[in-house]
């Protein structure tokens, strides 16, 4: 036991001795929870609209100011329009960015509409993002069919109700957050944990470890230990700080929720033990750490891109993925507020992959061990 | 170098101070290091050595003091001095990935040797050690050849000063013998040596020692005549009077 | 001469790490095609639930379409109401879509039921595209019982979609991936080159050589920016082989901009490796970096929304090179456009390389005469 509490720490005193690391620690997701507080939503706005109105009726009108009033877009005249319907000047505006969209309203509009035809709007979209191309196609229809309904005096039947649930004003700190602190618990336990072996190993003083009487396992707690604790310090300021600065909701009991987060962070180090076994240097062994750990966590977790979109193979995949229970867990328990009763899956999950990546870690230090001998 | 009286003295430095914060690594030292002699810089680690040859050689910048080399400010000619002077820095500083051939090439490259004598170089070299030894990586040498190979890319540009930190740590007795043959040589050569060590017993081998002590020197002199006048029977004892009476003045 | 001496040494360190060639070159290609898969926001398959409690009939032949759209995924029907926020808590769906009647709604109450779409509003973006796609479901229904009905809508829309008609999302995310393996990679890389110069101690050396500070400067970015491009051209290769995305432009320009971008982000990397004292806070600050390059980029939230909701940060988005980079390439792969539509991003991009380089070699001067 003296021996294990002296292995840990030497290896607090390196990492309090570095105070910049630590505050880049801390400081780096706060600045980033920061921007998705602020700068990042899920709503769209201010999206830039041209407008040719051939018509110049009073429907025609009409409808050009429907859009006009709506959040998302903002209308922009048609600069460099040497007369109406400049269609080259629209497409340059197009080309060049200055404008997202150009709504075009042709002649004979208002005629006929009175005639009891359909009349067509034609909308150019920028579809270089698709993404927001796919939302600006969808306002758009919200937006004629409400002006259409209007015309025939049948509002109330296009009218679909929505309510939005666990996050009224769609803040995107409410989806990211999750995301966030199991990015930073990871980075903290698998790339540090890493490092810090690969370290040695460079500096060949793992061979003293090696050689010292202690356990594979033992050596293993000691250097992490430290670790572990300050990911999951720092994974908890994180989700205070999201809870008291912006709201975000912080339900469940906390100790099941540290206990899930401790299993994540297990996994991560595990992780971590492992790269550093196989990476000849520090450097690789970060890079390593990084490619393995932090961008499949990121791509494949539900972090950012839905998993509902994924292919079967990716999806499948994205199940030994650590991080995809544990954010599951968070927004369901720590957001939503459900009851734990409905994420036993998840849990146990967590439990195995972390209980398979440790004895794989232990392991194969282990081996590397006996090789030395 | 044209047009040096040939009175000029290797090095000079005086008042050198290094603060780091509050600590005083080096405090007010003043020394000279005259041509074509061995000069032992000896301390126990942490008393400055390493501090004191870095300021000389324009690596840190000192908090306070004048050096001069070979009678060029030290500061405003580094350039000059440059070209004149070879270091070996305490860690044998090779590159491990590469090999000793390719180490020999990138240090004598970047001195300014054309590809003849480069090749040239690798070619002594390679007499000089074991067959097969120059296809090498750095990294799989032991640590007497290791250390060998990085004298010898440190006089790689001929220089006529060469500062060595620390270049006997970690060799067996037997290569550290081989490695003062080798010194000899140089200083045979005309050249100038500052051999910095913490192996107080080498201190024989030198011209003259200096010895510092918390940032100052507690002892300056010749090995052997010190020896006498102080009747010590060890520099190791001469070493520790010296602190002695350094601390209670 | 005596640089290439220097770039021939740093290109051999590399090369005589296997490891490390593997994670420059062979990894990030990797990366990009996994990304090119997973990074879709084409939102299909979305799991929802559907709560019949109407009689009408438009509720089950909505319901019927709403099963066979591959944008959906109905995992549950009922007939019985059901608490909404429990649904979605246990977040197996989405959203719920609600057929409720309602008796007064005027003279089609007995054909049209009413709509409540429950959204999960943590995953906000899923539920509103989501959202958007039911009501379209919806409105083609209608809109087709209202014409068989005589009464056609008064206004129809016809959209075209230039440069992505398929409004295919690899296309968007594509060029931008390789921008991102490239930031990734370079500030990596040389965020590290001089902090393990620095532990290995050879640092010394070199400053004692008769190599001059821009010399080693140089020497040292060389090999990175070499790097850089290398994986540029495979990127670029790879999305445009494998994914099949339009190459509309030019690639003199292509290159042009990722040679000044690299210039920018090296530069910046070597600021930070300068300022950490070890490997570990080069790796946090790096990251640190990428992120906020990336969240402010445009990539993944277009500007114009940045600037209407917090215009103090969308400054920041101004002096972001990856901002210039990301959209430069958009533009030339997509709309094929030429310098005359890019060239204030180029400049943008191109002055922010030069004050960062500047810096960079300002600070390196300084860092090694301490």
């Amino acid at each position: 036991m003296r021996r294990l509490r002296a292995v840990m720490a030497k290896e607090f005193f390196h990492l309090l001795r570095d105070p910049r690391s630590l505050s880049v620690v801390f400081i780096m997701p706060l600045v980033q929870i920061f921007i998705f507080g602020y700068a990042i939503s899920f709503d769209l706005e201010n999206i830039p609209v041209a407008v040719i109105d051939l018509d110049h009726s009073e429907p025609s009108a009409r409808l050009i100011k429907d859009f006009e009033r709506s959040t998302v877009f903002v209308l922009k005249p048609l600069s460099g329009a040497r007369r109406e319907g400049d269609f080259a000047a629209a497409d340059r505006a197009l080309r060049a960015g200055r404008v997202k969209e150009v709504l075009v309203i042709p002649a004979g509009f208002a005629g006929r509409i009175r005639q009891g035809r359909t009349a067509e709007v034609g909308l150019i979209i920028d579809g270089s993002d698709s993404n927001v191309a796919n939302r600006i196609y969808q306002y758009n229809q919200m937006i004629i069919q409400r002006f259409a309904a209007g015309l025939k005096g049948l509002e109330d039947i296009f009218q679909v109700k929505t309510k939005v649930y666990f996050n009224p004003e769609s803040r995107s700190v409410f989806f990211f957050v999750p995301g966030l602190v199991a990015v930073i618990l990871l980075m903290i336990s698998a790339m540090l944990t890493a490092s810090s072996i690969a370290r040695e190993r460079e500096l060949g003083s793992v061979e003293l470890l090696f050689i010292s009487p202690l356990r594979s396992g033992e050596i293993i707690l000691g250097k992490t230990l430290p670790y572990v604790l300050v990911a999951l310090a720092t994974g908890s300021f994180i989700l205070f700080f999201s809870h008291f600065w912006f709201g975000v909701p912080l339900r469940g009991s906390l100790p099941v929720l540290l206990l899930f987060a401790l299993l994540f962070v297990l996994t991560g180090l595990s992780f971590g033990v492992l790269i550093s076994t196989l990476a000849p240097s520090q450097r690789v062994a970060m890079l390593g750490s990084v490619l393995a750990t932090l961008l499949p966590s990121i791509m494949l977790s539900g972090f950012i891109f839905p998993l509902d979109s994924l292919s079967a193979p990716l999806r499948a995949l994205s199940e030994i993925i650590p991080a995809t229970h544990f954010l599951r867990i968070i927004r369901g328990v720590a957001i939503k507020g459900a009851d734990l009763r409905h994420f036993l899956k998840e849990g146990a999950s967590l439990a195995g992959l972390s209980l398979i990546t440790l004895s794989l870690a232990v392991l194969r230090f282990t081996r590397l061990r006996r090789a030395r001998r | 170098m044209k047009g040096r009286p040939e009175t000029v003295r290797a090095v000079e430095v005086s008042d050198l101070t290094k603060l780091f914060g509050d600590f005083r690594a080096v405090d007010h030292i003043s020394f000279a290091v005259e041509r074509g002699e061995i000069l032992g810089f000896l301390g126990p680690n942490g008393a400055g050595k390493t501090t004191t040859i870095k300021m000389i050689l324009g690596l840190l910048e000192p908090s306070g003091g004048r050096i001069s080399i070979l009678g060029l400010d030290a500061r405003k000619s580094r350039e000059d001095i440059k070209k004149a002077t070879g270091y070996m820095s305490q860690q044998f500083s090779l590159y491990p990935l590469l090999t000793v051939r390719e180490n020999v090439e990138f240090f004598g490259g970047i001195s300014g040797l054309d590809r003849a004598e480069i090749r040239g170089r690798q070619e002594a070299l390679a007499g000089q050690l074991p067959d097969g030894l120059l296809r090498l990586p750095v990294r799989n040498l032991p640590p007497g050849l290791r250390q060998k190979v990085a004298l010898f890319v440190s006089l790689l540009a001929d220089p006529e000063l060469v500062f060595l930190d620390e270049p006997t740590s970690g060799v067996d007795p037997e290569a550290r013998r081989a490695f003062w043959h080798t010194i000899y040589g140089l200083r045979e050569r005309g050249k100038t040596i500052l051999v910095t060590t913490h192996n107080l017993d080498e201190a024989e081998y030198a011209d003259r020692i200096l010895v510092i002590h918390q940032g100052r020197i507690v002892l300056e002199g010749d090995p052997r005549s010190l020896l006498e006048t102080r009747k010590a029977d060890s520099v190791e004892q001469l070493f520790r009077e010296a602190i002695r009476s350094h601390e209670t003045t | 001469m005596r640089l290439f001496y220097l770039v021939k040494k740093e290109i051999l360190e590399i090369i005589r790490q296997r490891e490390l060639l593997v994670l420059l070159f062979l990894a990030p290609l990797i990366q990009i095609i996994i990304l090119g898969y997973v990074i879709t926001t084409d939102i299909k398959n979305v799991p929802v639930e559907v709560v019949n409690l109407s009689n009408s009939r438009a509720a089950s032949e909505i319901t019927a379409r709403l099963r066979a759209s591959p944008l959906f995924r109905v995992v549950k029907l009922s007939e019985k109401p059901e608490k909404a926020e429990d649904v979605l808590r246990r977040g197996e769906v989405r959203a719920l879509i609600e057929f409720r009647d309602s008796p007064g709604r005027g003279r089609w109450a007995w054909t049209l039921p009413e709509v409540h779409i429950l959204m999960d509003g943590i995953d906000a973006n899923s539920s509103q595209i989501a959202a958007g796609y039911v009501n379209g479901i919806i409105k083609d229904y209608l809109q087709e019982k209202l014409r068989r009905a005589g009464l056609p809508m008064p206004v129809e829309a016809k959209t075209l979609i230039r440069y992505n008609p398929r409004l295919r999302s690899i296309n968007t995310m594509g060029p931008g991936i390789v921008a991102l393996l490239l930031t990734i990679l370079s500030v990596f890389t040389t965020a590290f080159s001089f902090v393990r110069e620095r532990e290995q101690h050879t640092m010394d050396t070199l400053l004692m050589s008769r190599l001059r500070p821009m010399e080693i400067f140089v020497g040292k970015a060389m090999p990175a920016v070499l790097i850089g491009l290398l994986d540029m051209v495979l990127g670029i290769g790879v999305v445009i082989l494998w994914f099949h995305i339009p190459l509309r432009g030019s690639v003199l320009y292509l290159f042009l901009a990722s040679l000044l971008y690299l210039a920018a982000i090296l530069s910046y990397a070597l600021i930070i490796s300068t300022v950490v004292v070890n490997q570990s806070q080069a790796m946090f600050f790096s990251w640190f970096s990428l992120v906020l390059f990336l969240l402010l980029s445009g990539f993944l939230t277009p500007l114009e929304s940045i600037w209407a909701r917090a215009p103090a940060l969308a400054v920041l988005t101004e002096i972001n090179p990856l901002r210039y980079l990301i959209k430069i390439i958009r533009e030339i792969f997509l709309k094929g456009n030429g310098p005359a539509f890019f060239w204030r991003d180029l400049l943008a991009l191109g002055g922010i390389a030069v004050v960062l380089t500047s810096l960079s070699l300002l600070n390196f001067r300084r860092f090694i005469s301490k």
